[in-house]
């Protein structure tokens, strides 16, 4: 399950792109990250480059190209292909797409059309993820204590990588990124002593 | 809302109230009664449209300040970024510092926490003024000195020279730290400071960090998008000519 939803939108006119912006903004953890007007040079690798989880398409914006592009984007099973289209817009545009999006909805019709097209994609934050396993705060007062990852790596006889990625998970459950700031949660908790810290190097 | 000159400046900071420390930064007083920002600016003797830019940029992320770049010295736009790094330093984190102190005072039990979130305010406080002072030291003379470089068409070669080895572009970079280190100390006060008796107090301090947080990220913008292009640009000049 991806973290957060990249979302590519194919629209040529401002006023619907700033809209669908805006509505998507609603939603937590999803994010419009590259509008397109649908006229641009080899559009379709500039779209993949941004290697979106959702595409959502205008068929306007890109007229008798539709088809083409579509089908390039229909090679990529990871990507959501997402039609924009109005309640008039006839049956042969919307099978075409796998998902749409009525753009005559009230706001919140919208919000869940679009969460449903997101389904379980999302991953919710976890429960717990607050309480740091044994390991993690055994290498958390080692961090504390102002070793470096190579000598946590030898003391606990890790790899590097493993304290490496043991660092990334407790600064993910802790919401806090620096050494001090660390140290700061360590010597809260009562994780270390603070004459401990004060004589590190 | 697109702020416009001819705008009554009371009403454009109902409408938002983040720009209060901008006309601060300005000299701007309060008590300005129902006068637009150009008659402000007039009596004042400020640069309208510098002011202007400065409000929308503030205002609105979208808002293309590079469209009106040309009209102003850079001169401005430093002693502006100057401006606002005194009101970090003299006013913002001094009350901070005091905030977070109390605390330390008024509580009785959990002496020991408040004390450690203050000496780690204190070390942001010590990075952050770093920061600020490297900017001024360095980084504004040199960007001074490319424009009287440019205005009156000589460069030294000591000049040349930095402008080989030093690119702005190197300072957009160097901002990344300290944020990290604003974002810890809310997240320390949020989710693991212990139960105090004064919480008022807590929200306060909460309060106080988001604007500045707040702030700064407009700060940084205003950098990266209007002092750096600018820079930049000047720096080619200058590489053309020599």
């Amino acid at each position: 399950m991806a973290k957060t939803i990249k979302i590519v939108l194919i629209e040529q006119a401002f006023l619907l792109a700033a809209g669908i912006e805006s509505l998507v903004s609603e939603l937590h953890g999803v994010f419009v990250e590259q509008v397109y007007h649908g006229s641009e040079h080899s559009l379709t690798d500039k779209v993949l480059g941004h290697k979106p989880d959702m595409i959502i398409i205008n068929p306007h914006a890109i007229e008798n190209q539709l088809l083409s592009v579509i089908k390039t984007f229909q090679q990529e099973p990871d990507i959501k292909l997402v039609g924009l289209l109005s309640t008039k817009a006839p049956d042969n545009i919307k099978s075409r797409f796998a998902y749409y999006l009525n753009r005559d909805e009230g706001k919140f019709d919208l919000l869940e059309g679009l969460k449903k097209i997101i389904g379980n994609d999302l991953e919710k934050p976890a429960k717990k993820t607050r309480i740091l396993s044994n390991r993690e705060i055994e290498l958390l007062k080692q961090v504390c204590l102002g070793h470096t990852n190579q000598e946590i790596a030898d003391k606990l006889f890790l790899s590097v990588h493993t304290v490496m990625t043991h660092r990334k998970n407790i600064t993910k459950k802790l919401g806090i990124k620096t050494v001090s700031g660390l140290t700061v949660y360590a010597l809260m908790n009562n994780l270390v002593d603070i004459r401990e810290v004060e004589n590190r190097g | 809302m697109l702020i416009e000159k001819d705008m009554k400046l009371a009403d454009v900071l109902h409408h938002d109230h983040n720009l209060i420390p901008v006309i601060s930064r300005f000299g701007i007083k309060l008590g300005f009664g129902e006068n637009t920002i150009e008659e402000i600016c007039a009596a004042q003797q400020l640069d309208s449209d510098f002011l202007l830019t400065i409000l929308n940029t503030f205002h609105d992320p979208l808002f293309f300040a590079d469209r009106h770049l040309k009209s102003f010295p850079v001169g401005l736009l430093i002693s502006y970024l100057k401006e606002t790094h005194k009101n970090y330093l003299n006013e913002r984190l001094p009350y901070i510092a005091l905030l977070i102190n109390r605390l330390t005072e008024t509580s009785s039990d959990h002496k020991t926490a408040y004390q450690l979130l203050m000496n780690f305010f204190v070390e942001y406080k010590k990075e952050l003024t770093k920061h600020i002072e490297r900017e001024e030291k360095v980084v504004y003379p040199y960007v001074l000195q490319l424009e009287v470089a440019i205005a009156s068409g000589t460069t030294s070669d000591a000049l040349l020279q930095q402008v080989n080895t030093y690119s702005i572009t190197d300072y957009e970079e160097e901002h990344e730290n300290v944020e990290e280190k604003l974002f810890d100390l809310k997240n320390i006060i949020l989710k693991y400071l212990p139960p105090t008796t004064d919480q008022n107090l807590c929200f306060t301090i909460l309060h106080e960090l988001f604007i500045l947080e707040k702030d700064l990220n407009e700060h940084a913008r205003i950098e990266d998008t209007i002092l750096v292009p600018k820079v930049e640009e000047m720096e080619r000049i200058i590489n053309k000519r020599a």
